[in-house]
């Protein structure tokens, strides 16, 4: 049995943290930051400097990775000590002299990983478009991102000042070396939030059900979640089957916060089924109806698991990011020890917080205010004041435009992008526009569905600062929106006047 | 007990004539003494309790005491359905029994309002009590009302047969559901009821299933010629008797919970058969006792059309 600890070093001003493990030898440098430090004109930014200075798809064989999360960047080398010391110069080297040759290469093979990846809107419908509400927004800086662009976000955050590394191994390798440039420790924004009350609901664009919180980071909080994995197995995919799939997630943020995420996918035909047994878990949960049995059998495989990672030098990644976060290393034992003392009452006490803090994304088309779940607000209340356009096609459309922003009224509801509040504006060759606010509203401006259209896609320009815009494919002429004017003329339409 | 062959003149719709009990929980109820509400409801057998819960749910003025009880005890799963079962009642009385192109927008802005106040309070009930038969037979008759859908109310009956195999208020609300006229087919609600009466023990009055199934399907249709050659179907005949076999006419039948109901429906369908032998025995059995439904398919006076039914079963003219 290896001594269970973790030392605390430094390499050329880096903290470092060395365990020894049973396996091979690994080591990873961890950058403090993360997509949540993104803006949407910039979305990808981070992502693109992990592939630029290790390049393409991660290859299993070679024993590298690198990976962009929320808050942190790492890349990940499993080898011997010469391997590691080459590896992490080598990282180094392309910080301090990106290869920028390779940035259109690069791009593509990030727009080809985005292809694949299925969108999860709960943090955007949480957040905004800002912090923590990012990782829901496509990687919209690529197109527009540059060397001087990649430099300057280096500069900032892929630093000495913010950096950690670990090694798993019984040495420092010989000879290693962290040639970074000197810059500062960048904390992990705070999560902000556009909800207005919680529990709330929202409807997806799927079938699937999915539910998102955010609670104290702590050992109860990762039992909750695991036990809530359980409950949702027995009641949606065995007792009667309903889902195909459920899981939940524990995502520990450095701001001593957690958050937990369930999906639900239902089989086909059930999809209001799993929304309702999802909805009925969760409640189940928050009045205290946790299954000893359940707590018990997570906090057995939670303390195996840690075992088993800290014997894998698994534990360390997370202790890096704990020590970039300011916070202390913690030990097997303590981890273990805080671990086992969970009862199924705290555990009754995390899910009646989780349930509070619950967003729930709903089937398309359904909602869930039956079961105390209100309807996020599609929109802001206020409307700026400027210019009213009715629409050509729509007599229930109207845009407003002005010094200080746009509305766009549907019926009664508003949505408006205020400039001052502006995150982005995505602008396509043929005129249109769309803004993102801070919160996340999204205004679309069809130019050719308004008279003078085109002169709100000029305003929109003069008024969005150019970083903040986004350069958008042209459209297939096809998908534009226009007035439908010539089927009056054909007679299959009669005139509504 | 009434002598055989008499012809009561009255006919007593009040559900209490049937079921004592009734009476002592509306009395309670009228007193606002929960635990001799509770004392009444948790000594009944499961189908009673929820008999019972829905007998009393019109009480006016339930939803407050009700609220006090649950703020004192949550997991008060008696208070739970009677709650929800209430809510879900005065939410039916605004939309009304109705076809739906017979209901304003109104009427369901607020029948659907009263039913997602009904949800919160049974989803609550729902996980503080998950064996409680009478919060899965209310649920399955809001996600009836709220239009959850036919995968959603299968699965609250999974639910509720998990608490209780059998449970025959559950059973006549899903029948419901199936119908063409909510969320289902002719099929579904034909399949649902051979299957539940085939599984439940026989001399129970879950033999009403198929009695029911078949008063939905013959008064679906949209003439006389219609009905009179749906029920001219040889096996409709043969199932409906066989069905009469297993419940009414089975030496086990009681005075348990839905043996009014069961004689009232078999009757109508003897009735519609012109059978009037067997129309008698079952008018008989009933004494001056019926029920509203399903009657009230027939004509809203429900009582002359009992008694029209009943002379003429009984020998005279109809």
């Amino acid at each position: 049995m290896l001594p269970a600890m973790i030392r605390q070093l430094e390499v050329d001003g880096v903290p470092a943290l060395l365990a020894p493990v049973s396996g091979p030898m690994h080591a990873g440098l961890v950058f403090r930051v993360g997509v949540a430090d993104e803006s949407p004109a910039r979305r990808g930014i981070t992502h693109l400097v992990e592939h630029l200075v290790l390049p393409g798809p991660a290859q299993v064989s070679s024993h590298l990775n690198s990976r962009t999360g929320t808050e942190h960047t790492y890349f990940h080398v499993q080898g011997s000590a010469e391997r590691i010391t080459e590896f992490l110069a080598g990282v180094c080297a392309a910080l301090r002299r990106l290869p920028d040759g390779r940035m259109a290469a690069e791009k593509e093979v990030l727009r080809s990983e985005a292809a694949g990846r299925v969108s999860d809107p709960l943090p955007m419908r949480r957040h905004g478009a800002r912090d923590f509400g990012m990782p829901s927004y496509p990687e919209w800086g690529l197109s527009g991102l540059a060397a001087e662009h990649l430099n300057e976000w280096i500069a900032r955050y892929f630093t000495r000042d913010n950096a950690a590394l670990w090694v798993a191994g019984d040495d420092l390798p010989e000879g290693l070396a962290l040639d970074l440039p000197d810059g500062a420790r960048q904390p992990a924004p705070a999560p902000s939030s556009v909800l207005p009350v919680t529990p709330a609901a929202f409807a997806g664009s799927g079938d699937r059900t999915a539910w998102d919180t955010a609670v104290r980071r702590e050992a109860r909080a990762a039992v909750f979640a695991n036990v809530l994995e359980r409950h949702l197995d027995r009641d949606l995919c065995r007792r009667s089957p309903i889902a195909g799939a459920v899981r939940t997630e524990y995502q520990p943020r450095a701001a001593r916060t957690a958050r937990i995420t369930a999906f639900a996918e239902p089989l086909a035909g059930q999809r209001d089924a799993a929304l309702h047994g999802l909805v009925e878990v969760l409640s189940a949960m928050r009045t205290g109806r946790i299954e000893a049995d359940d707590v018990t059998t997570v906090v057995g495989l939670t303390c195996d698991g840690l075992r088993e990672a800290e014997e894998r030098g698994g534990r360390l990644p997370g202790q890096a990011f704990n020590v970039l976060a300011g916070l202390s290393v913690r030990s097997l034992d303590d981890a273990i020890a805080e671990v086992r003392a969970v009862t199924a009452p705290e555990v009754a006490e995390v899910a009646a917080t989780a349930y509070d803090a619950g967003l729930l994304m709903t089937p398309a088309g359904t909602s869930a205010d039956w079961a105390g779940y209100p309807a996020v607000p599609p929109g802001s209340g206020s409307v700026v004041t400027g210019r009213t356009r009715r629409s050509r096609t729509d007599r229930g459309l109207r845009l407003v435009h002005g010094d200080d922003g746009i509305s766009l009224m549907t019926g009664e509801t508003a949505r408006t992008v205020r400039y001052d509040a502006c995150a982005a504006v995505l602008a396509w060759p043929d005129g249109a526009r769309e803004l993102i606010g801070d919160d996340g509203i999204a205004v679309r401006v069809e130019p050719a569905l308004f008279r003078h259209g085109e002169a709100v896609t000029s305003e929109i320009d003069a008024r969005v600062p150019g970083a903040h815009r986004v350069g958008m494919p042209a459209r297939d002429p096809g998908s534009i929106p226009r007035p439908r004017r010539g089927l009056w003329r054909t007679g299959s339409l009669s005139r509504p006047e | 007990m009434l002598p055989a062959m008499s012809q009561p003149t009255d006919v007593v719709l009040d559900s209490a004539a049937a079921y004592p009990e009734i009476n002592a929980l509306r009395a309670a109820l009228a007193r606002r003494d929960w635990p001799a509400c509770r004392t009444l409801l948790d000594s009944a057998g499961s189908m009673e309790r929820t008999g019972l819960i829905r007998a009393v749910c019109e009480d006016e003025g339930l939803e407050g005491f009700l609220r006090a009880v649950l703020a004192a005890d949550p997991a008060d799963g008696a208070a739970s359905a009677l709650l929800g079962t209430h809510l879900i009642d005065v939410g039916w009385k605004i939309r009304t029994g109705a076809r739906a192109q017979y209901v304003s927008r109104e009427q369901f802005a607020a029948f659907h309002d009263w039913l997602r106040k009904a949800e919160q309070v049974l989803i609550d009930g729902a996980a503080y009590n998950p064996k409680d038969p009478a919060v899965w037979t209310a649920r399955i008759t809001s996600a009836r009302g709220l239009q959850l859908g036919l995968a959603e109310s299968r699965r609250r009956y999974d639910r509720l047969t998990a608490a209780d195999p059998y449970h025959l208020p559950g059973q006549l609300q899903l029948l419901q559901m199936l119908c063409p006229k909510w969320d289902g087919s002719w099929e579904q609600v034909h399949e649902f009821a051979r299957d539940a009466v085939g599984a439940a023990p026989a001399g129970g009055p879950h033999g009403v299933l198929i009695a029911e199934a078949h008063i939905e399907h013959v008064f679906d249709a949209d003439n006389r010629a219609e009905m009179m050659g749906y029920l001219a179907n040889e096996q409709v005949r043969a199932e409906i008797y066989q069905a009469a076999q297993r419940s009414i006419w089975h030496p086990g039948f009681g005075r348990g919970y839905g043996w009014i109901e069961a004689l009232s429906s078999f009757a109508l369908l003897f009735m519609l058969l012109d059978d009037q032998r067997a129309a008698a025995a079952t008018f008989t059995a009933m004494g001056n006792l019926a029920t509203r439904h399903p009657w009230d398919y027939l004509a809203d006076d429900v009582v002359t059309q009992i008694q029209q039914a009943r002379t003429w079963a009984l020998g005279g003219k109809r």
